[in-house]
């Protein structure tokens, strides 16, 4: 056993200190960049007002869902020990995408995933992105990407980094189909609005 | 004050009254300034204030989502208010997210320091801070920063505007006030004028005019009563004093008259002092020469009298027997004759020499003196002469007191009549005086001669009976007034008699013998 554990130990540093030295950059970008996602996110909640019976019970934590290969770390790790809206917030992970798209057979995932305020589409369910946002249409549910489809496939907002800023655009027909408000202050702040008359 | 009290009334009133209202004018716009300024103040920090809240609600989701950009089109709309120089938003690990600086006046207008909420005044600029706030969690603050200028600017205007009200006032008082205070002043002004008149004329027939009820007038009755008294007492005052220059001129011309009078009194009284003078002087010259004749006489006299008195012993001795009794007896009547006659002139001597011939004055105890003077006289047994008191220590001539004792007390002597014969001599001490007394119980004398026995040559016995030659009581008398003292007599015929003479005491006299001495050796 010990002879086996010290193998898989060598392996695992022989394939990982190779690629970390020229990753090293780019994966503390990537750190930075998925710890502001993780605040915006949190302060999409902050300026976006749900439908009554989404929020009727005050006790009850907002609920903010990943969906896909979790990007952020512990990105999320301060963030959630705040309160927001008077209320604790709850991270829920759903990656196993295709156990959702099939969702007939799993009514209970799905459901969960109806339940959550905000859902956070990773840019690895790209090809998804369509399925995922019908799963939770018409159930007030605030659909966030990052991935340059998202408004097109139905998503409300959407990440953009730009000059190594994070921006967003916002589709707000899409909002208003789900009763979701989006405040003027946060629409103001986007880089581009969509909305159809 | 000292400026003031030269004034007259007129302008001490509008002075008055035109400090008053610069006072209250002053204070009046030193207050609405001050107001004003309180109130410019808290309305611009309470604007700026609401301001910088507006920011900080539209910076929340800009610091929130980390866009500056935002945030600065936010400050951006500051750029309306012209006052606003500056302003930042800060987030909440304060450093500058954005900032905003006027274009116009931006110049020199540094970043703030991060404050707490609040406003504040200083350095010519109101400074104002505020949290930005989401969700209970501070996420920045917004700062403002607002130039002053403006206000003090207004601030002048409205001091500007005060101050030309207050002139404006200031000159509506001075022309108010120099009317008004006619009312006051004019009739003070007027009675002065009265006064004024009064004292320089002596006219005291003028009157003030009263035309107000209140204490001015008052002062002008009362004044013009006093005018009234005065003029009286004035009138009266005017009388009296002619009354009295004519009493005046009255009273001089007396006084003139008697004045010449008692010149020409005096002028006479000086020629009869003159006169007087002369006549003192003539007098003294004849007694002086009278003096001297008496004693030349005297003693002239002398020496033919010892001839006639020899050549009568001589015809007696010679032709004694030859002379039957009847010339024998007139020879003796001879002798006896030019013997008083010797007496006489001895006399006529004595009594010349009392006023010429001075002798040094000693003491003298007339305790010693007295016995001596009774041994000399050597009186026959059957007359007694006793010393009543202890006699005084005297301050005199030794001879003279002698020559008065011995003269006293050989006439008690020589003519006492009694078998049984006495004199007593005593002395009393009396007003300043010694009054020495001497009595006897003589034949006594009848008070009609009690002049006449002081006399020169006047015996009141027959001359052939006692030997006498009337000169002794003279002598005494010369000599007791000569010391300012005083010789008398009383006496009842029959009884005897008590001659008194006074000297007057000396202070040196019987008290203090030592002090004599002194005095003597001087």
């Amino acid at each position: 056993m010990r002879l086996r554990f010290y193998i898989l130990l060598s392996l695992s540093i022989a394939l990982h200190v190779v690629p970390c030295n020229a990753q090293d950059r780019s994966d503390s970008e990537r750190n930075r960049e998925y710890k502001i996602k993780a605040a915006f996110l949190y302060n999409f909640i902050k300026f976006v007002d749900w439908p009554e019976e989404k929020v009727a019970d005050p006790n009850e934590p907002i609920v903010i869902g990943i969906v896909g290969k979790y990007p952020f770390g512990d990105a999320f790790e301060p963030i959630t020990k705040k309160q927001i809206k008077g209320r604790n917030g709850l991270i829920k992970r759903f990656e196993d995408v295709e156990k959702l798209k099939k969702g007939k057979t799993d009514k209970s995932a799905v459901e969960s995933l109806r339940q959550c305020h905000l859902i956070f589409i990773c840019s690895s369910e790209k090809e998804n992105l369509a399925d995922i946002v019908n799963l939770v249409d018409k159930h007030g549910v605030l659909t966030v990407g990052e991935t340059p489809n998202m408004i097109k496939s139905g998503g409300m907002i959407n990440f953009v980094v730009e000059e190594n800023k994070v921006r967003f655009e916002i589709n707000l027909t899409a909002a208003k189909n789900n009763r979701i408000k989006i405040r003027s202050q946060l629409l103001r702040l986007a880089k581009k609005v969509i909305e159809e008359k | 004050m000292v400026v003031m009290r030269n004034l007259t009334i007129k302008y001490k009133l509008i002075a008055i009254t035109m400090l008053t209202c610069l006072a209250s004018l002053m204070l009046a716009g030193t207050g609405v300034i001050l107001w004003e300024w309180i109130n410019l103040r808290r309305i611009m920090a309470r604007n700026l204030s609401i301001q910088a809240e507006m920011i900080a609600d539209n910076c929340k989701a800009a610091l929130a989502f980390e866009d500056s950009k935002d945030a600065m089109e936010t400050l951006e709309a500051l750029h309306v208010q012209t006052s606003v120089v500056f302003g930042c938003v800060y987030n909440k690990k304060g450093e500058i997210f954005a900032s905003y600086y006027n274009d116009n006046t931006g110049n020199g207008v540094r970043p703030v320091e991060l404050m707490e909420d609040g406003y504040s005044f200083a350095d010519g600029y109101l400074t104002v801070y505020k949290t930005i706030v989401l969700e209970d969690e501070v996420i920045g603050t917004v700062c403002l920063q607002s130039d002053l200028h403006p206000m003090y600017a207004m601030l002048g205007r409205s001091a500007g505007i005060i101050i030309g009200v207050m002139l404006l006032a200031f000159s509506a008082a001075y022309l108010v006030s120099s009317r008004l205070q006619r009312i006051i002043s004019k009739p003070i002004l007027d009675i002065a004028d009265v006064a004024k008149v009064v004292s320089e004329q002596k006219d005291y027939s003028t009157r003030a005019t009263s035309q107000t009820n209140d204490e001015v007038g008052v002062l002008i009755n009362t004044f013009n009563e006093m005018l009234e008294q005065i003029q009286q007492r004035d009138s009266a005052l005017v009388r009296a004093k002619n009354d009295l220059e004519e009493r005046v001129k009255l009273r001089t011309a007396d006084l003139t008259a008697a004045n010449e009078q008692l010149i020409r009194e005096v002028e006479e009284r000086e020629k009869s002092e003159a006169r007087q003078a002369r006549l003192l002087k003539v007098l003294a010259k004849a007694n002086e020469e009278l003096k001297d004749f008496a004693y030349i006489i005297s003693h002239d006299l002398k020496a033919p009298l010892r001839g006639i008195s020899t050549l009568a012993d001589w015809i007696k001795s010679d032709y004694g027997d030859k002379l039957d009794e009847a010339g024998k007896e007139q020879i003796d009547l001879l002798s006896s004759r030019v013997i008083r006659m010797h007496y006489l002139i001895d006399g006529v001597l004595q009594c010349s020499r009392i006023g010429r011939i001075k002798e040094e004055k000693v003491q003298i105890n007339l305790n010693e003196l007295v016995p001596e003077i009774i041994d000399m006289i050597s009186p026959p047994e059957h007359i007694k002469i006793t010393i009543e008191k202890k006699l005084p220590v005297i301050v005199s001539e030794n001879t003279r007191i002698m020559q008065v004792f011995q003269n006293l007390l050989s006439n008690a002597v020589k003519y006492m009549d009694k078998p049984d014969g006495w004199v007593q001599i005593n002395c009393v001490e009396e007003e300043g005086y010694w009054i020495f007394s001497i009595s006897d119980n003589g034949p006594g004398i009848e008070e009609k001669y009690f002049d006449k026995i002081f006399q020169i040559f006047q015996t009141l016995s027959p001359r052939d009976e006692f030997e006498s030659t009337g000169i002794g009581l003279t002598v005494a008398k010369k000599i007791v007034e000569l010391y300012e003292g005083k010789i008398w007599v009383e006496s009842e015929p029959g009884q005897g008699s008590t001659f008194f003479f006074s000297l007057p005491k000396q202070e040196s006299e019987v008290y203090d013998v030592k002090l004599d001495a002194i005095l003597d050796y001087k």
